[in-house]
């Protein structure tokens, strides 16, 4: 358990260095960048006075205690799960989160998933079939994966998309069908869903499939000439059980370097949904961004730093259920 | 005390990138960005900013919404195609799209570069630092590396970016917040490295002495780090690009015309682009080439990564053999996976078994590589191993003993290939389901092979912890095998099996359930010396099988080894470089010199009566413990280099009696005239007169005895 509680640890620390960090900036920067944004705040209709003070309170503008008792206040409000109030949709930050959260856990959870699964398996096809022709897979992955995800997403927009200029197969803005469908346990609602999620998702496969592609080749190729591999060849055992043997082993490092991988296909979502105006948290980032809206901002970080922690310590409990040794060690 | 530091290799080249069409296509890539970013100033046609007026009035104005581009709400105006005057067209504001890139250019390099600067710089002070001092301050700096790895990027980009005012219209900022957001990853793994260097023997002799902590980080230990820092720069570079491109497209990087203005880069193209409807209405000359852009330069950048790669893990570098390389280099059978291809098969009945012989190799070569590039490991060897008995091989390391034995049972990867040679197995399984008769292993299929593979000819490594799977557990991998061979088997069947042979070995069955790491060094290999005899097979290779463990331990293991061999009856090609070791175990020797067999003989004649210079020599490597005292002589110089053999005889450079003749003829494998030693050297051969140490008098059938006496402990 040891090795677990001390990533726990580590990510506690994440957490607490990000809260700290988005209580901070407003207060610290130079030339409060906040004044504007109350001011537009209250000239909006959205926000009533009590509005305005509640968006001055959490962002420390204009307010006389000390530094350190709005510190302890945020953490306490944090902790009883008040984000604040967002002015621009007149609403607690909160819920608002919660709202937007289903829509960016599905398509991340989803999209990964599938991606990292092709990904291990066309990886280990090139390692495997080296110097035949699924080694042309190569460039392209190294090419997809240079790829931006947004600038991928607005290539399908513009050739798959109903609001694309080409083939206008599928949908390509909202999450579903605005005009016509009424949310809620119903079957056109769900099939306007799905249908809606299906470019978005293929971007975010398709632009992070490369990397796993790559990170899974080298590390099947490295643990290949692992004498245990050549032993597996030696003992007659079945191809398939070889290659298990071999992939089995090269997704250890893989796992473990899950971090930097979630870290990049968040990052790269939250630009998708902006192309896709996806009603997840990465379009109302944006969305909070362009309408000056602080205090949503300062939320929207919060939560999403927390998902990539909880991301990466599941990671880290996958790994742990894979490698022995670091089960003996935990 | 002196340490002459001389003695020992710190680096041969610090970092040469492989010459693969990958690395010249990513430098061509990288090189032509660099050119734009730093021309493409003065090459643009037109200012970024600038509209173009001659053309404004033949624009088509079509109802829309102006929003606050400055022009009559009510109409909007259209961009231009490409054309001869605009070779991208032109943005909806009758901006030339092409100055625009080529501007664009210049400032996403300049940040891309300046943070990767940044990162790089801030990665190598924590990273090194960390991984060289060690202890509270690896600790604590490693934990503020985790933290930041485990923050998300982008989104703190965007929150730092956000609340620093003015942050978009300096570069000099941006790349700062950049850099603080990307150098994590890099310094994680420069720590690894400087971990791992610290204990290295060049590190250790400086640290010995006495020179200075930072005199040995910036001479001993950042070079070495090079190939890694280059990596982590390119890695980073691009990261740094990419988020200066996701902040400039989320309008945080600060706008061209806007006050205090930003500058022109690949995302502000792409914001104006995504913002003023280019998508939907098919403006593609607009927004796609900044977006090809970048994934251009991503794929150059990751592409001169794959040469670094390759040049740190020199695994990744050997190519596949292709279709056309195999027809190239004559490859008859294919490779397929776990099987060696070969390229001539001797197709020549061989001329009589020999009698007992279970495992017959006759002229068999392998390269490493093909064509020119080729290096023969191992050259027309002949070696027949009788039914029942030991055949030790000697020889020292990359003399070509493994390879001679992996080859023949075609084991050996890419790039290895069998040039010529034959290898039949003479199979008389003990139990009733092998197969029978003659098997050619060189001419056999995947199929064939498999049905060969450990039922009959079994192989034990020199590393039992590499060559257990460390992921699943012992009694996994005795199942995994069962399985595979005797499918008749249940799974109860299985598992008593897999218990009554590790009790055959001396191990508890309770072992069945315990993972590699969880046993100790001797029991591994006593473990897959029990797997190895899991399905009686007639032929044992044992590579090194003891040579990475205790003197007692391996005392052990050979006598449980030589005891089951009497028992179970298997014969045994046994690989060792310890030829004393071999007199007491075999029942004949070869001895290898540089890929070729150079003596061959029963192991009390070749003990007693070496007809070789280097067996002479590496007998007198080792001290007798009893009997009368003889100087060690050892062998001078040091194994030759495969790819550069000295002409003639191999061992010429090293051997004391070396005849003109032995620096340009080679000499090959034969009988000595008028006895039955054989052995390919040219002091006995033609009327040459052998010196007295390599023609000493056969011994007598009871000396062996005595030889076994001599080496015992």
């Amino acid at each position: 358990m040891r090795a677990v509680i001390r990533r726990l640890g580590v990510y506690l620390l994440a957490a607490w260095v990000a809260i700290t960090v988005s209580f901070l900036l407003p207060r610290v920067v130079p030339g409060n960048p906040v004044a504007g944004a109350v001011a537009r705040a209250s000239q909006s209709g959205n926000c009533n006075q009590q509005c305005v003070m509640a968006i001055e309170e959490q962002l420390g503008y204009n307010v006389h205690t000390p530094l350190w008792d709005q510190y302890v206040q945020y953490l306490g409000n944090l902790a009883h799960g008040d984000l604040g109030h967002s002015w621009s949709e007149n609403a607690p930050v909160g819920s608002l989160i919660v709202s937007f959260l289903p829509w960016t856990l599905v398509l991340l959870g989803v999209a990964t998933t599938l991606s990292f699964l092709a990904g291990s398996a066309i990886g280990t096809l090139i390692a495997w079939r080296r110097g035949s022709w699924v080694e042309l897979i190569l460039p392209a992955a190294t090419f997809f994966q240079s790829l931006p995800y947004f600038f991928l997403g607005l290539v399908l927009v513009l050739v798959f998309g109903q609001t694309g200029t080409m083939l206008r197969w599928f949908p390509s803005l909202f999450g579903y069908d605005i005009f016509s469908v009424t949310p809620g346990f119903n079957l056109p609602y769900i099939q306007s869903v799905i249908s809606h999620s299906i470019l978005p998702a293929t971007t975010v496969i398709l632009a992070s499939l490369g990397g796993f592609i790559l990170s899974i080749r080298n590390q099947v190729i490295t643990t290949m000439d692992e004498d245990f591999v050549v032993v597996a060849q030696a003992k007659g055992l079945r191809t398939r059980t070889v290659i298990w043997y071999a992939v089995r082993n090269a997704l250890l490092p893989v796992v473990a370097n899950f971090t930097v991988a979630i870290s990049l296909v968040v990052g790269g979502q939250i630009l998708v949904e902006i192309v896709f105006n996806y009603p997840g948290i990465g379009f109302h980032l944006f969305d909070a961004l362009s309408k000056l809206d602080y205090t949503l901002v300062q939320g929207i970080f919060v939560v999403i730093t927390l998902v990539v922690l909880a991301a990466n310590l599941l990671a880290d409990v996958v790994y742990v259920a894979l490698d022995p040794r670091a089960r003996q060690a935990a | 005390m002196t340490i002459d530091t001389s003695q020992v290799t710190r680096r041969s080249r610090i970092l040469r990138l492989p010459r693969s069409p990958k690395v010249i296509a990513g430098l061509f890539i990288v090189a032509l960005f660099a050119v734009i970013a730093v021309i493409g100033g003065w090459a643009a046609p037109y200012s970024p900013n600038a509209t173009d007026t001659q053309n404004w009035v033949q624009h088509v104005l079509v109802p829309g919404t102006g929003g606050d581009t400055g022009f009559p709400a009510n109409y909007y105006p259209l961009p231009f195609a490409p054309s001869a005057a605009h070779w991208l067209g032109t943005t909806v504001f009758a901006q030339d799209a092409w100055s625009q890139l080529l501007a664009s250019t210049q400032a996403t390099m300049f940040v891309g570069l300046l943070a990767a600067a940044i990162a790089t710089a801030l990665s190598i002070l924590f990273g090194v630092t960390a991984g060289y001092i060690g202890g509270g301050t690896d600790e604590g700096l490693s934990l503020v590396a985790n933290v930041f790895l485990a923050i998300p990027g982008l989104p703190l980009l965007i929150v730092l970016a956000d609340y620093v005012p003015s942050a978009g219209s300096s570069v000099f900022l941006v790349a700062a917040i950049i850099a603080v957001t990307t150098w994590a990853y890099s310094a994680r793994t420069l720590r690894a490295q400087t971990l791992s260097l610290r204990n290295r023997d060049f590190v250790e002799a400086s640290r010995v002495s006495g020179e200075s902590r930072t005199r040995i980080i910036l001479a001993e230990i950042l070079p070495n780090l090079i190939p890694i820092v280059a990596a982590s720069f390119l890695f980073t570079t691009l990261a740094a690009t990419y988020a200066y491109v996701a902040i400039s497209f989320l309008g945080l990087g600060g706008s061209p015309t806007g006050s205090p203005a930003g500058l022109w880069n690949w995302g502000e193209m792409l914001r104006e682009g995504f913002a003023n409807n280019a998508v939907r209405s098919g403006w593609w000359w607009w927004w796609a080439p900044p977006g090809i852009a970048v994934a251009l330069l991503g794929t150059g950048l990751a592409l001169l990564n794959f040469g670094i790669d390759e040049f740190i893990n020199p695994r990744l570098r050997t190519a596949g053999l292709t279709a056309r390389a195999a027809k190239k280099a004559g490859i008859r059978i294919g490779s397929g996976i776990g099987v060696t291809p070969v390229a001539r098969i001797t197709h020549a009945a061989p001329s009589r078994p020999a009698a007992d012989a279970v495992l017959e190799i006759r002229g068999l070569s392998v390269d490493y590589g093909y064509g020119d590039q080729a290096v023969h490991a191992v050259m027309g060897c002949d070696l027949v191993l009788r039914r029942g008995r030991v055949l030790g091989l000697a020889g020292e390391s990359g003399s070509g003993k493994t390879t001679l034995a992996l080859a023949a049972i075609r084991l050996l990867r890419q790039p290895a290939v069998i040039t010529s040679g034959q290898v039949l197995f003479h199979s008389k399984p003990f139990t009733g389901d092998g197969p029978k008769g003659t098997i050619d292993l060189l001419a056999a299929g995947l199929p064939q092979l498999r049905e060969v593979r450990w039922s009959e000819i079994a192989v034990v490594l020199q590393s039992a912890l590499n060559a257990l799977n460390p992921v699943i557990t012992i009694g996994a991998q005795f199942d995994d095998l069962l399985r595979a061979h005797r499918p008749q088997m249940s799974a109860d069947e299985r598992y008593a099996r897999a218990g009554e042979l590790l009790d055959m070995v001396g191990m508890n069955a309770d072992r069945l359930r315990s993972y590699p790491h969880e046993l100790s060094g001797g029991m591994r290999q006593r473990a897959m010396i029990a797997m190895a005899l899991a399905l009686e097979p007639q032929v044992m290779i044992l590579d090194e099988p003891t040579t990475a463990l205790d003197v007692v331990t391996q005392r052990e293991i050979l006598e449980e080894l030589m005891g089951l061999r009497d028992r179970l009856g298997f014969a045994a090609l046994f690989i060792t470089h310890d030829l004393s070791l071999l007199v007491e175990l075999a029942d004949d020797i070869a001895v290898m010199y540089a890929g070729r067999l150079m003596e061959r003989a029963p192991a009390r004649s070749l003990f007693r009566a070496p007809r070789l210079p280097y067996t002479h020599g590496l007998l007198h490597c080792f001290p007798p413990m009893h009997g009368k005292r003889v100087p060690m002589e050892g062998i001078p110089g040091s194994p030759p280099d495969l790819r550069d053999l000295p002409s003639g005889c191999a061992f010429h450079p090293r051997c004391r009696w070396a005849l003109d003749r032995c620096k340009q003829e080679v000499p090959l494998l034969g009988p000595i005239d008028g006895t039955n030693r054989e052995v390919a050297c040219w002091l006995h051969r033609d009327g040459a007169a052998p010196p007295p140490e390599l023609s000493l008098p056969e011994p007598a059938a009871a000396m062996r005895h005595a030889a076994i006496q001599v080496i015992q402990p």
